[in-house]
């Protein structure tokens, strides 16, 4: 009936001119930045609720061995005390499938652990009266162990070469040969650290039981993922349980998923019939999940004199808990960014004494590109040619490994536009050659990417009694801008001024939706919204044109027009109403449109399982294309000749993220991310007790995070143009993009300051002296 | 555990409380008053999340006792606005964008309001030095830095 051209042109690029403040690619403010900034926005854990108990969770104190008693009974004296669970305690559960959908083994699944395999295992919980009861009681809380060894990490003796994964193995031509005969050849190995995502708010939740049913107010990634994993674990139908994260403080990766000590407390509820609240502390979060997996990497690269690579042959190690399984993809990087005839990727992993190391902000992607945008920052010393030089020299025409063509990759022009606006021409070649004073000053480039992730979306948008418009889906806001590009989205798609447009999220109630995380929320979202919305619009045009009672009727127009929430005939000739006008003319108080980018024929279980597992999500690669977002860094460092201190004081970053939703919100996850590098190549480092198998420094006075002291200006160019490959309205990947090279940037700058390689993060003065 | 009165003076209002005194004035402000902009991130006075105004200078809620703060003067991050118009830090802050997440805000404006008052915005440098007891983790720190420059001046002027 209607046709709505999707506004991107080849002109768009996501600037200030892509469109006005309310449409897609306008530079709106946050619509959820007034409660943020009044502090009315309501986090998961600060619902107020009747008879609320609170659980605190007693944890390990070794690493490796089994509970040989819980003495709880000066606990459960303690006042207030209300319950001390322990494994004899606790209700029986289910094991739950994994985030593939996986069936699980039949088998009991306790959150309480008897077996320890790391160091701040949860053995234990109190729940009490008040947070302040249960504290004190949980200190009273006696374990008694049987220690066995532990291997504490990927240095440990015991830790030996792992498991091979074969199917992170990407070869092809020989790589070793071509290697062998190379002129020039250079070798070098890479490692990083344990690292954590802390994010301000900590994990925690609020259960509560009604019958048979389970609400569960708990910041979350993916509403729907979890609220399958609750609903196994109790052996409930999925939609007996309600997840509600209207606000997320923050996640990078870490809370995607239901873990151990949501299943503690929303056992606790259960055996009190009481709603039951569980955070943890800081502390707590540095094993109650996993951070980023410690990595050992080597590269060696074989190229000819002119800087051309021959060969690269990369091999991989990551640590992994004792009975898990986490794989961080450290070819993922290394296989692409560079054009080579002969390429080989291979990786074990290692299981360590630790709890299983989870997803922070692009995992694989960050530690691949540390090797391999190191590695050919050596190998431009090695034949004397400029960084960014040997980088367009080996530059990648198509997607070396897929042999398929990018969709777009906009990284020469990324390269270009850095250089540019850092002034890299003005920079000497040679090592500790550019100097302030005492500091040395070194200038470093590197490159990074991030693969376009993408799945089936849906949401439900509804044009209200008084012209207002409303969207409704699961998905979530850790601070990407969801709210914000959804209400531009649908303010576009109608016609409606932003203002007039109310997104509500965070609730499994609403229209399903998979994983927030692989930068995929933002082009899956924005095109379910658009599809919901154009629905809607259809809805809207066909009563007006149709109904008898319409002011539109005898116009017998083919389509009308909706701008600034107003309906026009498109040349003007009829009358001007507006929407509410409209449906009350026609006798509505609402329309309302289900809108998903499902294929046509999928059933019910397809978007189950779609929406509750990532077993659906579509290949990077699939079809003729192959999708990435990209960016290049140029940094500046300061290090001090006499101390070894090293600060950052200039960062250019030009990001090809594709067409941006908005740049305004784009930017500030750009430079989130480089902030976050500056933290890995700096600062940032889970140190392990090596007798206990602990990290030390599990605060945040002691786990250095960027401070704003830490942090200069930071400038970032999108050179992104819209991708339809990748998205429904042309986006790319934003918010992990561009944490990847900025740790070797920064190296690679560290190096042209002092002539010192470092090639362990984080890049501490005492390696540097 | 005894409980003890305590009276506390909020945003203008007076709160009376039978707290244990082993409460902190952010479990007070969080739990039993339902003040929660006043975030909890680490409990220990490492982030800065809970930053309140005690008698108009920053304290760290989760570092005082409830009881400690009887009879002074509190203001958090819900007293800030008069009238419903936005304090300009507050309005500086959503105009540059000086937030993700929004978990450290409350104490990143409480903080910033401080540190102009203190005269401790004079330059960039003095901002990030002064705003650095504030972690924030989605990494805004430009962004908060243009948002207390911005306030600061019109403040002055």
């Amino acid at each position: 009936m209607t046709v709505h051209d999707i506004r991107v042109g080849e002109s768009k690029r996501g600037d200030a001119s892509d469109g006005g403040a309310d449409a897609v690619g306008g530079r709106l403010s946050r619509v959820d930045g007034p409660a943020k900034i009044t502090g009315a926005a309501k986090y998961a854990v600060e619902q107020q609720l009747e008879g609320l108990a609170y659980a605190v969770l007693v944890e390990s104190t070794i690493a490796s061995g089994k509970v040989r008693a819980i003495d709880s009974k000066a606990a459960e004296a303690a006042p207030g005390v209300l319950k001390v669970l322990t494994p004899d305690t606790i209700i029986s559960l289910k094991t739950a499938s994994d985030w593939f959908g996986t069936p699980p083994p039949d088998r009991p699944y306790c959150p309480l652990a008897r077996d320890i395999t790391f160091s701040g295992q949860h053995v234990a919980a109190v729940v009490a009266e008040t947070f302040e009861q249960a504290v004190a009681a949980a200190a009273m809380v006696k374990v008694s162990y049987d220690e066995t060894p532990s291997i504490v990490d990927l240095s440990d003796g015991k830790a030996g070469d792992g498991i091979p994964v074969d199917a992170m193995t990407k070869e092809w031509g020989d790589a070793q040969a071509a290697f062998a005969s190379a002129p020039v050849r250079i070798c070098a190995a890479y490692n990083t650290p344990r690292e954590y995502q802390a994010p301000m708010e900590p994990h925690g939740l609020i259960a509560r039981w009604e019958g048979d049913h389970l609400t569960v107010w708990e910041p979350s990634q993916w509403l729907d993922g979890m609220a399958r994993t609750y609903a196994e674990w109790f052996a409930v139908p999925f939609e007996n349980v309600r997840l509600v994260s209207p606000y997320v403080g923050g996640g990078f990766g870490s809370k995607a998923l239901a873990l151990s000590h949501g299943a503690v407390a929303a056992s606790a509820a259960k055996m009190l019939g009481r709603p039951v609240r569980l955070v943890m502390t800081r502390a707590q979060t540095f094993t109650g999940y996993g951070g980023r997996a410690a990595t050992r990497q080597t590269v060696t690269i074989g190229a000819d004199h002119d800087g051309l690579i021959q060969s690269i042959v990369h091999r991989g190690v990551n640590e992994t808990s004792i009975d898990g399984m986490w794989v961080e993809p450290l070819g993922s990087v290394t296989s692409i960014m560079y054009a080579t005839p002969n390429f080989s990727s291979r990786q074990n992993v290692v299981r360590v004494n630790s709890v299983v190391p989870g997803a922070m902000r692009a995992p694989g992607e960050n530690p691949s590109a540390f090797g391999i945008e190191s590695a050919i920052d050596e190998l431009a010393y090695e034949v004397g040619i400029d960084p960014l030089e040997i980088r367009l020299r080996n530059y990648a025409e198509q997607d070396p490994h897929a042999k398929k063509a990018w969709s777009t990759r906009q990284l020469r022009e990324a390269f270009a536009a850095g250089a540019e606006r850092f002034g890299w021409a003005r920079r000497t070649p040679e090592p500790r050659s550019m100097r302030d004073g005492n500091y040395l000053i070194g200038w470093g480039v590197a490159a990074g990417t991030y693969p376009v992730r993408r799945a089936y979306g849906e949401a439900v948008v509804r044009i209200l009694a008084d012209g207002s418009v409303e969207v409704e889906s699961s998905s979530i806001d850790m601070g990407q801008g969801t709210y914000t590009i959804l209400a531009q989205t649908a303010a576009e798609t109608v016609g409606v001024s932003a203002d007039d447009v109310v997104v509500k999220l965070g609730d499994s109630r609403f229209a399903r939706a998979g994983v927030s995380g692989g930068s995929r929320l933002a082009g899956v979202m924005t095109g379910a919204v658009y599809k919901a919305a154009s629905s809607a619009l259809d809805q809207l045009i066909g009563l007006a044109i149709g109904d008898p009672r319409s002011p539109f009727h005898a116009l017998q127009a083919n389509t009308l027009v909706v701008a600034n929430g107003r309906i026009t005939a498109p040349r003007g000739d009829g009358p001007d109403v507006s929407i509410a006008d409209l449906l009350k003319s026609v006798g509505r108080d609402r329309i309302e449109a289900t809108g998903d980018t499902m294929p046509a024929n999928s059933t019910a279980e397809d978007r189950y399982k779609n929406y509750t597992t990532i077993a659906m999500a579509l290949p990077h690669t699939e079809g003729d294309y192959s999708r990435h977002s990209w960016c290049a860094h140029f940094v500046e460092v300061r290090v001090d000749e006499d101390f070894g201190t090293v600060r950052v004081s200039r960062v250019v970053s030009a990001l090809d993220s594709g067409r941006l939703y908005n740049p305004k919100l784009a930017e500030s996850q750009w430079k989130g991310g480089i902030i976050m590098g500056i933290g890995q190549a700096l600062l940032e480092e889970g140190i392990v007790d090596r007798r206990h198998g602990r990290i030390v420094n599990n605060n945040l006075a002691d786990y250095l995070v960027p401070t704003n002291a830490d942090i200069p200006d930071i400038e970032v160019i999108s050179v992104g143009i819209p991708d339809l490959h990748s998205s429904v309205l042309g986006g790319k990947g934003v918010g992990e993009l561009a944490i990847v090279g900025m740790a070797p940037a920064i190296a690679n700058a560290v190096f042209h300051a002092t002539g010192k390689r470092i090639r362990d993060l984080p890049i501490t003065l005492e390696k540097l002296i | 555990m005894t409980k003890i009165p305590v009276h506390l003076d909020i945003n203008g209002r007076h709160h009376e409380l039978q707290l244990e005194p082993r409460v902190t004035l952010l479990d007070a402000l969080r739990d039993r008053l339902g003040l929660t902009g006043t975030k909890k991130g680490c409990d220990h006075g490492q982030c800065g999340a809970c930053t309140v105004h005690v008698d108009g200078e920053r304290v760290l809620a989760c570092l005082m006792l409830a009881a400690q703060a009887e009879g002074r003067t509190i203001t958090t991050i819900e007293g800030l606005a008069r009238e419903g118009e936005l304090h300009p830090v507050q309005a500086a802050f959503l105009e540059q964008d000086a937030f993700q997440c929004g978990y450290c805000t409350s104490g990143q404006i409480m903080s910033a309001v401080a540190c102009i008052r203190e005269g401790h915005a004079g330059s960039d440098e003095e901002i990030r030095e002064y705003m650095a007891g504030n972690l924030c983790r989605c990494g805004a720190y430009p962004h908060i830095v243009a948002a207390v420059r911005q306030a600061a001046l019109e403040a002055a002027s």
